[in-house]
């Protein structure tokens, strides 16, 4: 996890150092690429100020670059509302679906 | 008459505030200023109390289709966006059991299916759900709250008057059975000779078996 050191889990809204483990052939990132990406959905229950508590179906995050912006130009599924706060505007102005 | 639960409830919250700073005047506060926007601040002395005006909704559970109240249990949020909400982790546990809710008895969903609640009243048009916001207006906010009120009486009786009414038929035919069953018990309440000697007691239903006849009657049957 950047940012924290030595953090043993990360959450929503953290960037993580990740190596790619399979690709898709026709892409500009290839296997075993070492990448920063910032997750977006976890199956681990998320816990709002509002008392609210989200759960998504599966775990996962956009690949970014250094500046915190996607690499890729489409996102599939729903994202979080924190990424907004952390100023992750552009993933959230590409996502299907805010919750 | 319209009602939206958000407005409604946004209004009680904004009332409960003023209810709040009333309070602390009383107790001998003073505070600058108090302006009420999206955030609301309280500035009491020296701190600043920074006090998030959401809106709130009271969502149904998906399972049990009782109220979720705000701090209440869980929503999950399936891969293709669609919402879950339950109330409380019996019913998330059930869902993750896959278990059907029409299927399961103690929901609303299985007693709407098989006709144990009312299903079809007017009362509930009045609880859709409605996107657009409304504008604050004091007078319609009075008159909803009010309605409200009134409109869950009127269902709750309804509903009561449904369930009462399904039961009725079953009363008829517990008394007939709880007859039948006297009639045939009536040695367990009251000595048979009892009966035959003193026929002031017997139920007036019931006929009287005198024993000296029966045994007349057998007797030539048994040579």
């Amino acid at each position: 996890v950047i940012g924290a050191s030595n953090r043993r889990y990360a959450h929503i809204g953290d960037v993580i150092v990740a190596v790619i483990k399979e690709a898709v052939p026709n892409t500009p990132l290839e296997r075993s690429e070492v990448i920063r990406a910032v997750i977006v959905r976890t199956r681990k229950e998320l816990k709002r100020d509002n008392g609210m508590i989200i759960r998504y179906d599966d775990n996962a995050a956009v690949v970014i670059d250094q500046e915190g912006n996607p690499k890729g130009t489409r996102i599939f599924g729903a994202i979080a509302r924190e990424l907004r706060q952390l100023n992750f505007t552009k993933i959230v102005s590409l996502a299907p679906e805010v919750l | 008459m319209k009602k939206n639960s958000t407005m409604v409830y946004h209004s009680i919250y904004l009332e409960k505030k003023r209810l709040e700073i009333r309070m602390l005047k009383s107790v001998g506060h003073n505070f600058y200023t108090l302006f009420l926007s999206l955030f609301d601040q309280l500035v009491l002395g020296n701190c600043v109390l920074l006090v998030n005006l959401r809106r709130m909704r009271l969502e149904k559970c998906w399972f049990c289709s009782s109220t979720v109240y705000p701090g209440h249990g869980i929503q999950f949020v399936r891969n293709d966006a669609k919402i879950f909400r339950f109330c409380r982790s019996k019913c998330h546990k059930n869902f993750k059991m896959k278990r059907n809710p029409r299927k399961v008895k103690w929901t609303k969903a299985y007693r709407r299916l098989h006709g144990k609640d009312m299903t079809q009243d007017s009362t509930f048009e009045f609880e859709r759900k409605r996107n657009r916001p409304e504008r604050y207006d004091r007078n319609l906010a009075e008159n909803t709250l009010k309605a409200i009120k009134k409109i869950d009486k009127i269902r709750s009786d309804r509903a009561s008057d449904h369930i009462k009414n399904r039961l009725k038929t079953s009363k008829v035919q517990r008394q007939k059975e709880a007859r039948k069953q006297l009639e045939l018990g009536i040695h367990l309440v009251k000595a048979p000779l009892a009966l035959a000697q003193d026929s002031s007691l017997c139920l007036p239903k019931i006929k009287v078996n005198v024993s000296q006849a029966q045994t007349e009657e057998n007797q030539p049957m048994e040579d």
